[in-house]
């Protein structure tokens, strides 16, 4: 059978074929990825879009975590204070009930109370980068301010509103306490009591009483500060949860786009000698033929 | 009786025959390298004999014709395989061009899709802070110009596209005028019943160059070939050629007319019809979901916002231009109208330090907005089509690529010019010359001899 004499379009197409495996190689080596272009494969540059997506979504959520946890914890150490300036206000009440004090130094036990007063009122007015912390959502607002007309000797200014943030899929953190459930809930408001104190003091009428009522309030406040707790606890499994997935989505990002080095630097070897075999066999053809003998 | 004149004619006859073959010996070996060139051999047949009484002897030999040897089968497979490969080449180069805008998945629409929803995030735990806000709007603008570059690079190699189909049709206008004559010259050899050998081969290489452009059918008839696009338009009868226009249409592109008749969308073959595929079908398929998307992320997003109130306690306003209608061109005009980051709609009781909007802005990410699919969802399906679409054409133009290339190897084991072959031929030729001319000299000497027969001096 005849051929074709000129096999030179064969040779010149399948050197084409030799460098484009060779330009191929040599990208997925330097960019170290697989799928350079959609066409690449375009199931995985579809995936590569979604990854990138949780990616951004996972270090993002861990990103608000840190923030929402530097809240948290100014919060819960500001009621740890509180908490501690509770017990000095219930101590200052046992004292000024024994009846034994003078009026003199029942005087001082009030200026004493009036002190942890203001305290607690500029402790209620902690910010955190500028906002108030418990204030509801009216962050922008102090929220308690001295009334001495008001009984519980406050005006709350803030709101009864909490923000939550979503974290994770799904999953929300309750991230603020106002001041309207922790400071003066109804019937177990801390400033009406401690102001009660000092009036049954200044009055020296029903200072047990206050006493207790103070006890009753301090105690509750102390269980509403669980609930910092709990928020705190459950960021710090939320961030470890997500740390985890960030992990696992960076090794599913490699796993749809990394390059294979190995096999790309093999390819690349393999891709330069069929090059050079090609080259050598388009150099060789067609120097030769019968008219060199005639 | 034969006599030794009849063998000298003979002999000459021997000669002047290696001498034509020897010229297309010559004429193969010239244009060994001349594309489309159709090797050539001289057929030669025995003279007609002559009775001399009971013997019938032989008058030498006869040239009767120098014949291309070509297969007009293959020919026409060529050019089919040439008008499927060019159509697919044509195409495969502009979507290579086109996923070059969707090949980052760090970077582009989808990341620009990612990032405006992470910056709500971190605006929730801090809502009245200025600088977040401020973040939440800059995402938004590097949203919107992702938008706008992308359509805008569509919208720009629709038009380099547009340009290249109006400079084809000159082309195809070029070649067919070019055949037409060819085919005239043709004829004129043909009447005097000559071989229009290397003609017929400019003619098939004219027609090639013809099939990398358009899908044309050639259909031999009485009065010569006639070639016709599939669709039936005739690009060439015989001797006349009809040139096609091109007009801009109302959609914005050029149309390709035969006489009044849009045969544009009806070319099935050569690279104009790869050409008009992507300009009429592919961007504007991806432009659409472009817009899609644009439009449904600035609605949606505009109508979030106005469900809460801003950092002044009034209900949101737009954070986008409100879109054109039914999403037409959304995403080259996406724009980002909020300016002051005040105005981002984050609380949903009114109060400065509520993030209970941030929510409703955030669940946009998760709402079926563009094909029934959610935002970075529809995102990522248009990439995977995109590269679904290249690799596929990649793909078959490789095929289509090999078949020409069979195609080719097998017309060239037909018709190419072989040094080998044609070096054993001139041997051949050039034996037989010799052979002729020895004859010749024989002849010469018996008849110097016959002239000096019975004399004393010879003639020499």
């Amino acid at each position: 059978m005849r051929v074709n004499p000129n096999s030179m379009p064969d040779l010149l197409a399948a050197l084409n074929q030799t460098e484009l495996e060779q330009q191929q190689a040599s990208l997925q080596l330097s960019t170290g990825k697989s799928v350079n272009a959609p066409s690449d494969n375009p199931t995985a540059a579809a995936l590569l879009v979604e990854n990138n997506d949780e990616a951004t979504f996972t270090s993002g959520s861990l990103q608000s975590l840190s923030a929402v946890q530097g809240q948290l914890s100014t919060a819960d150490s500001t009621l740890s204070s509180v908490t501690t300036s509770l017990q000095q206000a219930i101590s200052l009440g046992i004292e000024g009930a024994n009846g034994t004090e003078s009026a003199a130094d029942q005087a001082a036990i009030v200026v004493q109370l009036q002190g942890i007063q203001s305290q607690l009122i500029s402790l209620a007015n902690t910010t955190y980068q500028g906002n108030y912390l418990f204030s509801g959502t009216a962050t922008g607002t102090a929220p308690y301010a001295a009334n001495a007309g008001d009984p519980s000797g406050v005006t709350y200014s803030g709101n009864s509103d909490t923000n939550q943030i979503a974290v994770g899929n799904g999953y929300q953190v309750t991230v603020n306490v106002p001041g309207s459930q922790l400071f003066s809930a109804s019937g177990n408001s801390v400033f009406l009591a401690v102001n009660s104190l000092i009036i049954a003091l200044q009055t020296n009428t029903g200072i047990p009483t206050a006493v207790n009522a103070l006890n009753s309030a301090s105690s509750y406040l102390s269980a509403q500060r669980v609930l910092y707790g709990n928020a705190m606890s459950e960021t710090t499994s939320e961030t470890t949860y997500l740390s985890t997935a960030k992990l696992q989505i960076s090794q599913q990002q490699n796993t749809l786009g990394g390059a294979d080095m190995a096999a790309a630097a093999t390819n690349l070897s393999q891709s330069e000698t069929d090059t050079q075999a090609a080259l050598a066999a388009m150099g060789k053809m067609s120097q030769d033929n019968l008219f060199n003998y005639l | 009786m034969s006599s030794l004149f009849g063998t000298l004619s003979i002999a000459l006859s021997g000669l002047s025959v290696s001498q034509q073959e020897m010229e297309s010996t010559s004429n193969n070996v010239a244009n060994a390298n001349t594309p489309g060139y159709t090797r050539e051999v001289a057929e030669t047949v025995p003279g007609d004999p002559i009775e001399i009484g009971a013997l019938s002897v032989g008058t030498g030999v006869v040239l009767e014709k120098i014949e291309s040897l070509r297969d007009p089968m293959l020919q026409i497979q060529i050019n089919q395989a040439t008008q499927q490969n060019s159509s697919l080449n044509s195409s495969l180069t502009q979507l290579q061009q086109i996923q070059t805008q969707f090949a980052s998945s760090s970077s582009g629409i989808g990341a620009d899709i990612s990032n405006f929803f992470n910056s709500l995030q971190q605006l929730s735990p801090d809502p009245s802070s200025l600088t977040l806000r401020q973040a939440v709007l800059t995402a938004a603008s590097n949203l919107a110009t992702d938008f706008n570059s992308a359509s805008e690079s569509l919208q720009a190699q629709r038009d380099s596209i547009d340009q290249n189909v109006v400079q084809s049709v000159a082309q195809v206008n070029s070649l067919t005028s070019q055949i037409a004559s060819v085919e005239q010259q043709i004829s004129n050899i043909r009447s005097i019943d000559q071989n229009p050998g290397t003609l017929v081969d400019q003619q098939n290489s004219l027609i090639q160059q013809l099939s990398g452009l358009v899908d044309v059918q050639v259909i031999p008839t009485d009065q010569g070939i006639t070639l016709a696009t599939s669709n039936g338009t005739t690009l060439v009868s015989g001797t006349q050629s009809y040139a096609l226009t091109t007009e801009a249409g109302n959609d914005g592109v050029q149309h390709i007319l035969d006489g009044q008749k849009d045969i544009t969308s009806s070319l099935t073959g050569g690279s104009l019809a790869g050409l008009i595929q992507i300009r009429d079908q592919e961007i504007p398929s991806i432009g659409t979901s472009l817009d899609q998307l644009a439009g449904g992320l600035a609605t949606s997003l505009n109508a979030a916002n106005a469900e809460g109130t801003d950092l002044n306690g009034h209900v949101g306003d737009n954070i986008f231009a409100a879109p054109p209608a039914n999403d037409v061109g959304a995403a080259g005009t996406m724009t980002v109208t909020m300016t002051d980051p005040s105005l981002l709609a984050a609380s949903s009781d009114g109060s400065v330090g509520s993030n209970g909007n941030l929510a409703n802005l955030s669940a946009v990410a998760d709402r079926a907005l563009a094909n029934g699919q959610t935002p970075i969802d529809a995102y990522a399906t248009l990439v995977g089509q995109i590269g679904g679409d290249t690799s596929n054409t990649s793909a078959d133009a490789d095929s289509s690529g090999m078949i020409l290339q069979q195609l080719n190897d097998q017309n060239g084991s037909v018709s190419g010019v072989s040094l080998n072959e044609e070096a054993a031929n001139l041997i051949q030729y050039q034996t037989a010359y010799q052979a002729a001319a020895r004859v010749v000299s024989t002849v010469n000497a018996l008849l110097t001899d016959t002239i000096n027969l019975g004399l004393g001096a010879a003639v020499s």
